[in-house]
């Protein structure tokens, strides 16, 4: 008998779905991702903020606490586009240290291990891999940004005087929209990042330096050329150009939303190509 | 094609200007096949190309008539364990082969009973609880080794799976590659260990610079370069009177009576001949203790081919 007549028997049965095994490596990726201390640390800090901006939606929806007060003190506890932006600056702060901390326990690790083939020799693509990595950073960041900020939205629409949410539906459409655009940007960053060294803590500083010294250069080019196209190179500007355009505020000065987009799109595409030039399944050493 | 193979057809692949592999036409049967090379001949070229990790830029490969790129199907039939110690430190080694099988699409059940299974082929059974970071080099090759044959692949490719395992894991682990082969597996493997492979391997494969210079049973590759002079080592009680007989009357390219007691080593352009005349002397009452072939292994093999040692 030939020896591949001889043959054994495997499993032959019915298999998960593709999105099933998509969801094996969301998980493991989430796990990795809130494995460290200091992110559930910063998770609950990030918290803080929330819950002034909630009780501040409380004092401004309750005249009788203050109604002894300065009448200046009234335009001041409005809830409108600036307050909104100025809970999404702080809470982008938190989400860009958040996925500092987390981002680069996701991919680093496996570079540094040489682990890639072993996760491409299973029915899994590059793309399921990467979309993964950034599904699970996506689920993290958005406990500090757009959850708790639609959250606020709904606490100040059930509080407000009837009509409030129809005049201002734009202020939780457009800060959910605004925050999932900066999450995409920022998970995209970190993934990037962690690709791009095989070191935490250096892929770490990457995404710091990614968005608040790139934001520095882009200022001080501005400043310095006395030009506007600095802020090309801004992320943190060209977001807050888009949250302005959809919250309705008023575009920062030289800014407008085309100019931001497009550094947006930009910027989101270095990273992608990044990432794709980066994560192959076989490393050659030439 | 068949269906039963794994067949290269003139494939070459290249990472921009370095060669991985160049030409290769190749026909793997199952049973065990090692591919042997020094360091940069395309091994893992050849191995990834199997797995559908990379594709080639020429040519067509098709594993038991499956496409790599239909890579779906190829990834249930083929295992795969690298030749790097990939397997994540913070995980325990049965947390490593069970998000493999998950990966697979395996339910939660049967990827533990699989996972349960493979650890036991490979004798990590008792350590499986433990953190990969805790783990000996050996335990470090056998928990790849477990999560590549975990969903039992036909197709089993092994790169340098015997790196740093000790005599005794060495020979467990041989003697396993041996019985997944009976199986009817294909069980393809590297080594830079030359003299274990050709000992237990159906089917050799010789690389140097990303080209197969030779294929088959070490025998057989023996065979195919005749006009390459055979070696035989020869103990006698008189060498160099053994060594004047045989230029006399064998066609003997050279001898060399060696240091040690008795030893001759002698080289022949014709095996039959010289089998004919020892026969002959031995007959004649010249003492001859024994008559061992000397290069019937993969490095005499590799020396002749590309005129250096593996």
């Amino acid at each position: 008998m030939a020896i591949y007549k001889r043959g054994y028997q495997r499993y032959d049965g019915p298999l998960a779905p593709h999105a099933a095994r998509l969801g094996v490596l969301v998980r493991d990726a989430w796990r990795r991702a809130t494995a460290p201390r200091l992110v559930t640390a910063l998770l609950a800090a990030s918290c803080l903020w929330p819950l002034l901006c909630a009780f501040f939606i409380y004092i401004a929806n309750h005249a009788e606490l203050w109604s002894g007060l300065d009448r200046n003190f009234a335009s001041i506890l409005s809830i409108d586009h600036q307050f909104m932006l100025t809970f999404m600056k702080v809470q982008a702060v938190f989400s860009v240290i958040l996925a500092a901390l987390a981002g680069p326990g996701l991919v680093s690790p496996d570079l540094a291990n040489q682990a890639l083939p072993l996760y491409f020799s299973r029915p899994i693509s590059r793309l399921d891999y990467v979309l993964a990595r950034l599904a699970a950073l996506a689920g993290l960041l958005s406990l500090v940004t757009w959850a708790p900020g639609l959250l606020l939205f709904i606490m100040q629409a059930s509080m407000a005087p009837p009509g409030w949410l129809a005049a201002n539906w734009r202020l939780g459409a457009g800060l959910v929209a605004g925050f999932w655009l900066w999450i995409l940007l920022v998970a995209l960053a970190a993934v990037a990042s962690s690709a791009w060294v095989r070191w935490r803590l250096i892929a770490g500083a990457l995404v710091l330096g990614y968005f608040f010294v790139l934001s520095g250069i882009g200022a001080v080019v501005n400043g310095i050329f006395r030009v506007e196209w600095g802020d090309l190179i801004n992320p943190i500007r060209a977001a807050y150009g888009v949250w302005c355009a959809l919250l309705g505020a008023p575009m920062p000065q030289g800014l407008t939303l085309p100019m931001s987009l497009g550094a947006l799109a930009m910027m989101g595409a270095l990273l992608a190509l990044i990432v794709e030039r980066r994560l192959r399944p076989v490393e050659v050493v030439s | 094609m068949s269906s039963q193979e794994i067949v290269f057809e003139n494939v070459s692949r290249f990472y921009g200007d370095v060669l991985g592999v160049n030409h290769v036409d190749l026909r793997i049967r199952p049973g065990l096949t090692s591919i042997v090379g020094p360091n940069g001949a395309g091994k893992s070229t050849l191995m990834n190309l199997m797995c559908g990790l990379i594709f080639p830029d020429r040519g067509e490969i098709r594993v038991l008539g499956v496409s790599p790129r239909d890579t779906e199907r190829l990834m249930r039939i083929t295992g795969y364990a690298t030749q790097f110690d990939a397997a994540p430190p913070w995980a325990t080694g049965f947390e490593f082969v069970l998000s493999g099988l998950l990966l697979f699409g395996y339910s939660s059940a049967l990827a533990e009973r699989l996972a349960w299974a493979a650890l036991e082929r490979v004798g990590m059974t008792e350590a499986a609880r433990r953190k990969v970071s805790s783990y000996s080099k050996g335990m470090r090759q056998r928990i790849r080794l477990a999560q590549a044959i975990a969903h039992e692949p036909q197709v089993l490719v092994l790169d340098e799976p015997l790196n740093g395992l000790d005599p005794v894991v060495r020979a467990e682990t041989l003697a396993l590659f041996r019985q997944l082969a009976a199986e009817g597996r294909h069980i393809v493997l590297s080594s830079h260990v030359l003299h274990e492979v050709d000992s237990i391997s159906d089917c050799v494969v010789l690389l140097a610079n990303g080209s197969v210079i030779a294929e088959g049973n070490i025998r057989d590759v023996r065979e195919e370069i005749r006009e390459r002079p055979s070696q035989f080592l020869l103990r006698c009680a008189d060498p160099p009177r053994l060594a004047a007989l045989l230029f006399e009357r064998a066609p003997v390219a050279e001898a060399r009576v060696l240091h040690e007691d008795g030893a001759l080593l002698v080289l022949t352009r014709d095996r039959r001949a010289f089998s004919r005349v020892l026969t002959e002397l031995a007959a004649g009452g010249i003492t001859i203790e024994s008559v061992v072939p000397a290069d019937e292994n993969v490095n005499a093999v590799y020396e002749y081919l590309i005129g250096g040692s593996a």
